[in-house]
């Protein structure tokens, strides 16, 4: 092919991939990125009863950073961390598991991850809240076994909140870790063995090392949208400690609203948000190049 | 296989896995079963009735909703797959100069919490003064399906046999000719599974619709939501179990589809 005609069919299809991104790139850039242009702006604003007076004023951080909502964001990355952590413990082996199944089970097994993941989200909550309560099913359960003597108090508390949140986010971690563990020779465990590792050796130094791009995935599946969570602590959450989703939401919601609030609350959990991900980036990065240098 | 992995190992991982499985469907199974549970409240057993379904079926509040839900869980993956569509045949072109950025650009909502968006868009439908209601909602899907529907879509096409286009073009065939017999055919369960996660996206949304939807302008989630902050649960019940029939309606149709939305994850 002669090099002009080559150089003229190139540019055609540069031509034709900047007409079919068009659409989307702009959608996102009205509807996303624009969007945070103007929270940053609200968050500079005064606020108002129904809606904000356009006058500057740097209330909003100077509330952050007095330290006022230091516990809504702290109860917020604990619930987070735990939820992460439960995910993980409970997601690998079960991952494992089906990693390991017959080529015919493991279809079947996936999709019983996945029927709870398609299903509704706010009906996996409602129908936490029916086992959970103080007349519900557990109890209910509980007291005719004569194994409790007065109804447990599990709704409404810190750690309803952490059971629906894990709950809801295991499939999240289950399929990251399946996908990398479904890859894994197993090969190398028996090697490992017949060399004369015990079994917590080679998980350690084998199988955990390769499952690591699951891990990260999983994590960030699970962690950063745990940040955020307002639903599951708004309907089985104890209501007197708020969760960062939850104030954000009724500094927007409720009346008085206090949008320069909620703008600055939002571009500080966004900027926590940026610098776990440049973290775990970070991380990521080095171990690659640990990986290569080994 | 079954020399790899030790036995204390397998019993453990056989173990969790039922104990998560229970875990898992204990609350659905409750569900279902108190949904045939003649009583106001959720306690207790008080004998078989279907009278909640017949309410369900009577109430035209929940029918307003559930069309609602519908008609923007249509529209959204129509237009979250069709510019999906686009922009994956976009990325396929690995010497477009702002391919590097586009894919950011798609990857950046996936990594950020849902209530940013939510709280973003509301702030914009504030500033600009629009009235929220079905197309503010509408607008705020096709944002959050955008993403989903673009990867998984490009996905499938990152394994495309490059050898049957040219084939094609070697015996002469023209460029739409190909695009329509050959290459869209193959991007076709792509297609289909990008649609089906965003449909199944935007009918569980929650907290997105709860910032841009005006009142008057409930989904399924929102009505369900508000009908437990308020109390009357009654027909909650039976609503959530058809709901879930509903999923494995879905689950069962979509067999072949569901593996290509597992591997593109």
């Amino acid at each position: 092919m002669p090099k002009s005609r080559q150089a003229l069919l190139v540019k055609r299809k540069n031509l034709s991939s900047w007409l079919l991104s068009l659409p989307t790139m702009l959608w996102l850039l009205l509807f996303f990125l624009i969007p945070y242009l103007i929270v940053i702006i609200y968050s500079f604003l005064s606020p108002d009863i129904y809606d904000v007076k356009f006058e500057f004023s740097l209330d909003a951080y100077r509330q952050i950073f007095s330290g006022d909502y230091l516990r809504p964001f702290l109860l917020s990355f604990k619930l987070a961390i735990y939820t992460t952590l439960l995910c993980l413990i409970l997601g690998f082996p079960v991952a494992y598991y089906i990693a390991r199944a017959s080529e015919k089970l493991k279809n079947t097994l996936l999709i019983f991850i996945i029927i709870p993941f398609w299903t509704n989200l706010i009906i996996r909550i409602f129908s936490w809240r029916i086992f959970l309560s103080y007349k519900g099913v557990m109890n209910d359960v509980l007291l005719k076994l004569g194994l409790i003597h007065a109804p447990l108090e599990v709704m409404r508390t810190d750690l309803a909140v952490i059971l629906v949140m894990v709950y809801v986010y295991l499939p999240y971690m289950i399929l990251p870790l399946y996908s990398v563990l479904e890859k894994l020779d197993f090969t190398l465990l028996n090697a490992a063995m017949d060399l004369g590792a015990n079994e917590v050796k080679a998980f350690f130094r084998i199988t955990l090392p390769l499952a690591v791009e699951g891990i990260f995935a999983g994590t960030l599946l699970v962690f950063i949208p745990a940040l955020g969570a307002y639903l599951i602590p708004q309907l089985v959450g104890n209501q007197s400690s708020l969760y960062i989703g939850q104030v954000i939401t009724y500094k927007i919601k409720n009346i008085p609203r206090n949008w320069p609030m909620a703008s600055a609350l939002s571009l500080t959990l966004l900027f926590l948000v940026a610098l776990l991900l440049l973290l775990m980036y970070a991380l990521y990065r080095r171990r690659l190049a640990h990986r290569y240098k080994s | 296989m079954s020399t790899t992995t030790p036995r204390i190992y397998k019993g453990l991982n056989l173990t969790i896995f039922s104990l998560v499985m229970v875990f898992l469907y204990i609350p659905i199974l409750i569900l279902i079963i108190f949904s045939f549970n003649d009583s106001r409240i959720i306690t207790g057993w008080q004998g078989f009735t279907t009278k909640y379904y017949v309410q369900l079926f009577n109430n035209p509040t929940i029918a307003t909703a559930f069309r609602n839900t519908m008609l923007i869980a249509g529209l959204s993956t129509l237009i979250s797959t069709s510019l999906g569509v686009m922009a994956a045949l976009a990325l396929e072109n690995t010497k477009f100069k702002a391919r590097k950025g586009f894919l950011a650009l798609i990857y950046t909502p996936l990594v950020i919490p849902d209530i940013l968006m939510g709280v973003s868009l509301a702030l914009l439908f504030n500033f600009t003064r629009v009235n929220t209601g079905m197309v503010t909602v509408l607008i705020a899907h096709v944002t959050f399906c955008i993403s989903y529907t673009v990867i998984v879509i490009q996905s499938r096409l990152e394994g495309f046999d490059y050898s049957l286009v040219e084939a094609a073009q070697d015996l002469g065939a023209k460029p739409h000719y190909i695009f329509w017999k050959i290459k869209f055919p193959l991007m076709l369960p792509g297609i289909i599974a990008a649609a089906l996660l965003a449909f199944t996206l935007s009918i569980d949304d929650f907290i997105i619709t709860f910032f841009t939807s005006g009142r008057g302008f409930d989904t399924l989630p929102i009505y369900v939501e508000g009908t437990i902050r308020r109390g009357t649960i009654t027909t909650i019940n039976a609503l959530s179990t058809l709901m879930i029939a509903f999923t494995l309606f879905l689950v069962v149709v979509t067999k072949r589809i569901r593996k290509i939305i597992i591997s593109a994850l």
